[in-house]
């Protein structure tokens, strides 16, 4: 364990790239400041924003994030439910990266809310029927969990190695395992499965109001937050140079992805089967048609969601020739990450970029929305894949979050 | 039941019959219960419940207010607009830049006013302020009931409680709801031509939209008037509007003048599919829609 650090810290502080890496972060970060800057100082008018398209970039990186983050709760139940006890040596980076989406998710939100001030209102005024409000409590909830479940490995560091009654604590925190991955399940299930209905249930949007949008988003969600966590072992291994995760772990979680994409674009495959063409209203159609001929919401569709998010990662997921190589895997797991983030994308803004329709004549339409993120907004989001990489480069760097001793 | 026999045997013992026959009742119990029971959650649970949490204090009123919008008469003035917007103090787009808005960020006004035209071609006037909805998306999504049920149907927000999360607005299905982008600091071209603004400016980061005059209604309701009958509680959009196409009033009160028009003329509500129950009805023009 300590000489694993003492020479992880050699790479880490002498190499010109680690301080290239360095400045790199900083300088998102710096960027991200900047922007948050200008936004909370101008408003969200200096967004690209508007009243026809009210969510946008921020949108889709909180959607994203928080599907990302899905590993956390996946092999956590995999692990103290399921009782697979050989993935133990994952849970701790799992639940770490889920911190890291949740967190990024929150953030985001911050920024998104016109008015971040009140951002705790959802824990005072209560509407049960809201699917947002559901989402709210079961993220900070969820989010707590995490940090419960997190505890121990932060009071394992080295910091705190000299006041032993926090590892002692710790260590009865991590008694509770079990049951805060029942919980982190349950809510887990919930808020992943009603980030989709908080389309879902729109009425008024035709290609957005069907059943099955809380069933894609948990499967995705399921399908590509453990092989994101996969990916990100295998590059921390590649960094540090040490061993983190046993090989045939990692490669078993790929496998896993495997199937669960398959499972999702099988869903996939029903959903536009079934909303495009065997059960298609008119509204639908026309909805579609307007996408694919202003916006290049075919070609994202095709290319990016199906062929890179759903095609590539099951090939290189399961079969035998491309898994048993970790640069396959890691590749399969970006593809995966890409087409998260270009399905979230196409549902967010797709589903407003087309009009409502509510005039009782026939002339009066109103307008595609229009959007396009501007400066602050993708500002933002440097500054939070900033924080992502931050967190994580910190958290290879000081927390034991590969050594695998003291579990039972 | 044991695995060293091959053949397959029953073996029901009585404390599994006890477990199984238990479990069942249970079930059949707790069904019962959920379903029609006081503990139904799905039965009975109407949005007027949730609302009754909040213990506002209100007395249930015997109103529903509504509004009745006559499209053979409208002539597209836009009188309506223009005074919704000076009482209300609602953004408008200056006249010069309305270029420059309509390339950045098309702002709406709570009333809009547009040229339509029926199925067989007859242009007619459209407008729209916002519908009250019976049964209204933007109070289901708010995650903070913000936007919520008064007793007399009409749908209203808690500005100091917005989150300006923007998802009403997102489930508006009338479009009827505005974003407030940036803290405002224009001069309201409409006052005090077209009237006072009778209400605060809203602030920064939060969602508006049109209330009915709610404060004349309830104004003029302490001082004995009736909404829809006397200005000073009616709506300023009825009030303007010089050739009578909106009528305001009781739709609980069978004498009131909406009930009257929507039992004489051919109504309809926008997009009643969705079951959304707006209080606006529409009287369609002569030659149909």
């Amino acid at each position: 364990m300590a000489s694993r650090i003492l020479n992880g810290r050699k790479l880490f502080y002498l190499s010109p790239a680690m301080i290239a890496w360095i400045g790199f972060l900083g300088l998102c970060i710096v960027i991200g400041f900047i922007s948050a800057f200008e936004v909370f100082w101008n408003g969200l008018f200096i967004t690209n924003m508007s009243d026809s398209v009210p969510w946008g970039l921020w949108i889709t990186i909180d959607l994203s994030s928080i599907a990302l983050g899905a590993g956390a709760f996946t092999l956590s139940a995999v692990v103290y439910l399921f009782g697979l006890k050989r993935f133990q040596s994952i849970i701790r980076l799992a639940v770490f990266v889920g911190f890291i989406g949740y967190t990024t998710a929150l953030l985001t939100l911050i920024m998104d809310i016109g008015r971040p001030d009140r951002f705790w209102h959802p824990w005072v005024y209560w509407n049960i029927h809201s699917v947002l409000w559901e989402i709210t409590m079961c993220i900070t909830i969820y989010l707590a969990i995490m940090l419960v479940e997190f505890a121990p490995v932060i009071a394992e560091s080295r910091f705190l190695s000299r006041h032993t009654w926090i590892r002692t604590s710790a260590k009865y925190l991590h008694r509770l395992a079990p049951l805060l991955a029942l919980l982190g399940l349950g809510i887990s299930l919930l808020h992943q499965s009603s980030l989709g209905a908080t389309y879902g249930i729109v009425k008024s949007r035709p290609i957005w109001f069907k059943p099955s949008m809380p069933i894609m988003f948990i499967l995705s969600a399921v399908a590509v937050g453990p092989s994101l966590t996969m990916a990100i072992a295998y590059i921390a291994e590649w960094i540090t140079g040490k061993a983190t995760v046993p090989h045939d772990i990692l490669r078993t979680i790929a496998r896993f992805s495997g199937f669960a994409i398959i499972v999702y674009g099988y869903i996939r495959f029903w959903d536009l089967a079934a909303v495009t063409y065997y059960g298609r209203t008119p509204l639908v159609s026309e909805a579609f048609s307007l996408l694919s001929q202003q916006t290049p919401y075919n070609f994202s569709f095709w290319v990016f969601e199906i062929i890179l998010g759903v095609v590539l990662p099951a090939v290189l997921f399961l079969t035998p020739r491309f898994n048993r190589n970790p640069g396959y895997l890691v590749m399969g797991a970006i593809f995966a990450v890409i087409g998260i983030l270009v399905n979230r994308w196409n549902v967010t803004v797709g589903g407003l970029f087309v009009p409502l329709s509510y005039s009782p004549g026939t002339l009066y339409q109103l307008q595609p929305g229009k959007y396009f993120p501007g400066l602050p907004e993708w500002g933002i989001a440097i500054g939070i894949v900033g924080y992502g990489l931050t967190m994580l480069t910190l958290g290879i760097r000081y927390l034991p979050l590969f050594s695998s001793e003291e579990h039972a | 039941m044991s695995k060293k026999k091959t053949k397959i045997k029953l073996e029901l013992t009585r404390r599994d019959f006890l477990i199984v026959g238990g479990t069942a009742a249970g079930s059949v119990v707790a069904a019962q219960l959920l379903t029609t029971g006081p503990l139904s959650p799905f039965a009975g649970f109407r949005q007027e419940q949730v609302e009754g949490l909040e213990g506002t204090g209100e007395p249930s009123s015997s109103h529903h207010w509504g509004m009745v919008i006559n499209l053979d008469k409208c002539i597209g003035c836009e009188y309506c607009l223009r005074a919704c917007s000076a009482t209300n103090d609602v953004w408008v787009d200056q006249p010069a830049d309305e270029q420059a808005a309509e390339i950045t960020r098309p702002e709406k006004p709570w009333n809009i006013v547009v040229n339509d035209r029926t199925s067989t071609g007859t242009p007619f006037f459209f407008s729209r302020p916002c519908l009250h909805c019976g049964d209204a998306p933007c109070v289901e999504v708010c995650p903070v009931r913000a936007t919520y049920h008064r007793e007399d149907g009409l749908v209203v927000m808690n500005y100091d409680r917005c989150i300006g999360c923007r998802y009403c607005e997102i489930a508006c299905p009338y479009d009827a709801r505005k974003f407030n982008w940036q803290a405002r600091t224009d001069v309201n071209p409409f006052v005090p031509t077209w009237g006072i603004p009778e209400v605060e400016r809203r602030p920064r980061g939060v969602v508006e939209k049109c209330t009915f005059c709610i404060h004349r209604i309830d104004a003029g309701l302490k001082a004995g008037l009736t909404p829809g009958e006397d200005r000073e509680a009616t709506p300023a959009c009825v009030n303007i509007c010089p050739v009578g196409a909106r009528l305001f009033g009781d739709l609980n009160d069978p004498e009131s003048t909406v009930s009257q028009a929507i039992a004489s003329e051919a109504t309809i509500r926008l997009r009643e599919e969705l079951g959304t129950e707006p209080s606006v009805y529409y009287i369609i023009p002569k030659e149909g829609l």
